[in-house]
């Protein structure tokens, strides 16, 4: 399994973590996990990478930091998307999407 | 960017609960993780080790957050500030060398700067100063007064100026004390306050009723004068004063600083609609064609430039030629600006001196960056071990360049301070017009210019020694037992000498060729004899001396008396003294020989009484000096100089030939040689002299040749005046050496700061030099010794370390004698007689710069001639 392990490039994280976010406020370990489980396992966030990321788009203004309950009554950092980070996230996303898919054509003509 | 900021500011300041957050934070994770893996079954010492390898270092994971936030920026440079200050303090002899070394060269540049600040960028201290300019008429390869019609017709038609002014500075004979004083002062418009801008501190300035024939005689005093002569009394305003034996009225008082035009301490309106003659007070210029005797100046408006003005006064031109054929303004317009015309020749002088102390700061950077690559080699054990604890290249680096700017700081400091003491000497450097209005002090822009010198200076010298502190192997560094060398640091420090060497050839070449501008000035021969000659100036007032007869009378009684003073050998007077300043020029036109189209016969022109050319010692090369016979009823007479002789009369004798001026035929009775009139520099032009008693003039100055000292003679010759007329003020008491002195001191300045500027130059260059070779020797002390116990001979030693020196001096001298050709190039105008590319000049400086550099190796090279091998070889 970790052979099948993929490094994430630093905007790539930024890109998850907000996509991560637009579904509902999560703290540092949901978010991680939630990464790990919808990518089946392929993507994992190390802690190393993930909090240095937070602070970076807190500090960017995209999203926000507050402390809540968390299910089991135990006190947690949420993170949530700001409104200028949603509209990052869709910038981001598409600017991913037409890099992919141009990507993706290139490959398969090299084929 | 602002929310950014602010972000980075709360981490910063709210640090403490920021970092417990972040432990919190972690900590959960943490808890979270090892819960995970105990639900899928690990047992809990299990799940906890998973987890924490999982982590990695709580540590770094916080110090990379710290950097996400932006804080480690901040709060890295706080502690490489204190860090740096903690290294510098352990070594306080090296960072005092540095400071100090900085200091001068930032300071010499922030006081240069200071006054290129005051004279070039600073605006003159009139409000909308740019819109100032000087009017006149093309003549003569630059600007002329208008003769009062054109300019009348100019003010009237022009569609450039809000306004036009016209001033006259004249002398007035203030008699308010016991002693009668002359005041420099000037006859204005009753618009130039107004077009200036500027408004008296007490009472009132002119009103446009002010002056004008008949009516009550109206002054404003100079705030200099108000001091002096009247006590600075606020009631002065009213008073009634006596001004050329004539009453007025003070109706206010100027501000301190103002002193327009030429030094002025007075002011009144003329009579007319512009200030009147000096010799024909009661005629009205309006009718004066052909007289150009006042400056005139005019406010631009808004939003016309100085090249459209031209064109518009152009335009005035044309039309008054059609108009008046008599008028005398066909050469077309000459208009600057007020500042320009003020500042004068001193601009280039400024920039070359700017510019010289700018090379002066480079090698004073340049040493000092060698400073620090010496005292690098010394530390390589101490950023080994910060590199083995885990500082990275970026951070050893900044540390390094942090401690540059601390010294590139202090020395900023110093050298602001130095500076503020250095402005005062280099006031001289302010010419004279402005020198009342600007004051070469620390303002924004200077403090702006230091500190941008400062931090160029910090990159300059600090970033390559950061850079080589930083590159190199830790384990090395660590496993060397002392000092050696590595050959990239010196490579470098050898490549610096040779700048440095090369910066002072440029600066050593600059000088030179002013010195021997200035000796080549000081050989001239000026056609007089400057030595024993006192002069004394006198204006003599219409009030008194309404007439020729009685100008006449005053300066016969004069000579009179001065001639039986004791140790007098010969006196006389003339209206101009050679290298005295101002300007006098005559049309002339000379029998039987056709005037050409479009020439301007014109010559030099000064009166003198008999006896002149014997007092000042100029030579009567041919007929006969003026004499007593020559007087208002004899035939009118005139002597050239050789220069007009040999101009108009090649070939020719011309004693008994004829002249005429204004019309008047005038007979040649002599001819004497050739003087310098304006300066010494420029040529001889054609003068003619006419005689005193048959062309009397109320502004003079008397000449007396002293048998012995001319100092006793001083004031005796101004009592020698007051016999006369006890009224009668005499000014500018001096010796001809003195005039002589003042008409070059500018040179003599410009040439002393230069030099300065180049022996600091050369000396740093040869500090430079003597540091990198004894630290070369102390380096290979090891190997030297090794050598000479193999049996080297020492004076082979001496040999290779000085050749080493002299290798590295002579390609700086080669760099140098090349940039040297191309930058001097750019001094030309302050040079005299000699060309930028002097060989003698540079063969000078190359001779120079040889021995100093020879003398700065064969010092550290006889100290490796001394090493004893033994000592050597147990060195380290």
């Amino acid at each position: 399994m970790p052979n099948q392990r993929i490094d994430l490039p630093q905007g790539t994280l930024d890109l998850l973590i907000l996509k991560t976010l637009a579904l509902e406020p999560q703290h540092g370990w949901a978010i991680s996990e939630r990464i790990q489980q919808i990518s089946s396992d392929v993507l994992r966030v190390q802690q190393g990478s993930l909090y240095p990321a937070l602070h970076r788009l807190e500090r960017r203004g995209w999203i926000k930091a507050k402390w809540g309950a968390s299910e089991n009554n135990r006190r947690a950092k949420y993170y949530e998307l700001t409104r200028s980070g949603c509209r990052q996230l869709e910038a981001e996303e598409s600017d991913w999407r037409r890099l992919t898919a141009a990507v993706g054509q290139v490959l398969s003509i090299a084929d | 960017m602002i929310s950014d900021l602010l972000y980075r500011l709360r981490a910063l300041f709210r640090r403490r609960s920021v970092e417990s957050e972040l432990d919190a934070e972690l900590r959960a994770h943490f808890h979270r993780q090892v819960e995970k893996f105990v639900k899928s079954g690990l047992p809990l010492e299990e799940a906890k080790r998973r987890a924490r390898l999982e982590f990695g270092g709580f540590d770094q994971v916080k110090e990379e957050c710290r950097d996400a936030r932006g804080v480690n920026l901040i709060e890295t440079t706080i502690q490489d500030l204190r860090y740096g200050l903690r290294m510098l303090r352990k070594s306080p002899g090296f960072a005092a060398v540095a400071v100090v070394t900085l200091a001068l060269g930032i300071g010499a540049n922030t006081a240069i700067f200071s006054v290129v600040n005051a004279v070039l960028l600073r605006p003159l201290p009139y409000p909308n100063a740019d819109r100032l300019v000087v009017v006149g008429e093309r003549w003569m390869g630059g600007g002329g007064d208008l003769a009062p019609p054109d300019y009348l017709d100019i003010a009237a038609e022009n569609r450039a100026f809000e306004q036009m002014a016209a001033y006259k500075s004249w002398n007035f004979n203030l008699s308010a004390g016991p002693r009668p004083e002359r005041v420099t002062g000037a006859v204005i418009t009753t618009n130039t306050f107004s077009l200036l801008g500027v408004d008296p501190v007490l009472g009132r300035g002119f009103l446009q009723g002010d002056g004008g024939p008949g009516g009550e005689r109206t002054v404003v005093l100079g705030y200099t004068l108000w001091q002096a002569r009247f006590g600075a009394r606020p009631d002065v305003v009213g008073e009634k004063i006596s001004l050329n034996d004539e009453p007025y009225t003070v109706v206010g008082v100027m501000p301190r600083w103002f002193d327009f035009p030429d030094g002025a301490q007075l002011w009144v309106p003329p009579r007319f609609a512009v200030p009147e003659h000096p010799l024909r007070l009661d005629v009205d210029p309006a009718t004066m064609t052909g007289s150009h005797y006042f400056d005139s100046i005019g406010r631009l408006r808004a939003g016309v430039s100085v090249a459209e003005a031209r064109a518009d006064v152009d335009r005035v031109i044309r039309h008054i030629a059609e108009a008046r054929p008599d008028s005398e303004a066909t050469n077309g317009a000459w208009i600057e600006t007020l500042h320009q015309v003020q500042v004068g020749d001193i601009r280039s002088a400024l920039l070359v001196l700017l510019a010289a102390v700018g090379l002066v700061l480079l090698i004073a950077c340049a040493n000092v960056a060698n400073l620090l690559l010496t005292r690098g080699a010394g530390r390589r054990k101490e950023m080994a071990i910060r590199s083995t604890l885990g500082a990275g290249r970026a951070a050893i680096a900044r540390q390094l360049f942090t401690e540059s700017l601390l010294l590139a700081a202090a020395g900023g400091g110093l050298g602001i301070l130095l500076a503020s003491w250095g402005t005062v000497p280099l006031a001289g450097l302010i010419p004279e017009d402005l020198r009342n209005m600007v004051q070469p002090g620390v303002d924004g822009r200077v403090l702006a210019f230091t500190a941008l010198a400062s931090l160029l200076g910090a990159i300059f010298f600090g970033l390559t020694p950061a850079l080589q502190g930083a590159r190199f192997a830790p384990m090395e560094a660590l496993k060397e037992t002392g000092r050696s060398s590595a050959p990239g640091r010196h490579r470098v420090q050898r490549a610096l000498v040779v700048a440095e060497s090369a910066l002072a050839v440029v600066l050593l070449v600059g000088a030179g060729l002013l010195v021997k501008s200035f000796l080549r000035l000081m050989q001239v021969n000026a056609g007089f004899d400057p030595t024993r000659l006192v002069t004394l100036k006198l204006s003599l007032p219409a009030a008194r001396y309404p007439d020729k007869a009685s100008q006449n009378l005053f300066v016969r009684q004069v000579l009179d008396h001065v001639e039986t003073l004791p140790g007098v050998e010969s006196a006389s007077v003339t209206t101009r003294l050679p290298l005295g300043g101002g300007e006098s020029h005559r049309g002339i036109q000379i029998e039987g020989r056709p005037s050409r189209p479009g020439e301007d016969l014109d010559t030099f022109y000064a009166v003198v009484a008999p006896d002149y050319f014997r007092t000042l010692g100029i030579p009567l090369l041919r007929g006969r000096d003026f004499s007593d016979h020559d007087d208002a009823n004899s035939l009118r007479v005139v002597i050239i100089n050789n220069s007009m002789a040999r101009t108009f009369w090649p070939g020719e004798d011309p004693v008994g030939k004829r002249i005429s001026m204004d019309d008047k035929p005038l007979e040649i009775v002599g001819v004497v040689g050739d003087t310098h009139q304006r300066d010494l520099t420029g040529p001889v032009e054609p003068m003619t002299y006419a005689v005193y008693a048959q062309e009397p003039w109320p502004f003079l100055t008397v000449a007396i040749r002293a048998a012995g000292s001319p100092a006793s003679l001083m004031t005796e010759a101004e009592r020698a005046v007051h016999a006369v007329d006890k009224d009668e003020p005499v000014f500018d008491v001096q010796t001809m050496s003195e005039v002589v002195e003042a008409s070059v001191s500018p040179r003599r300045f410009y040439m002393l700061l230069l030099g300065i500027f180049a022996l600091v130059a050369l000396s740093l260059a040869a500090v430079g030099l003597f540091g990198v070779i004894s630290f070369g020797v102390v380096q290979r002390t090891r190997e030297i010794g090794i050598r000479l116990a193999l049996g080297a001979q020492r004076s082979a030693v001496l040999r290779t370390v000085v050749g080493e020196g002299m290798r590295l001096t002579f390609l700086g001298l080669a760099v140098g004698l090349g940039a040297a050709v191309a930058l001097t190039r750019l001094m030309g105008s302050l040079l005299y007689s000699v060309r930028p590319a002097d060989p003698e000049t540079f063969m000078a400086v190359s001779v120079l710069l040889t021995a100093v550099a020879g003398l700065a190796s064969y010092i550290p090279a006889r100290r490796a001639t001394k090493v004893d091998p033994m000592v050597a070889l147990r060195h380290e």
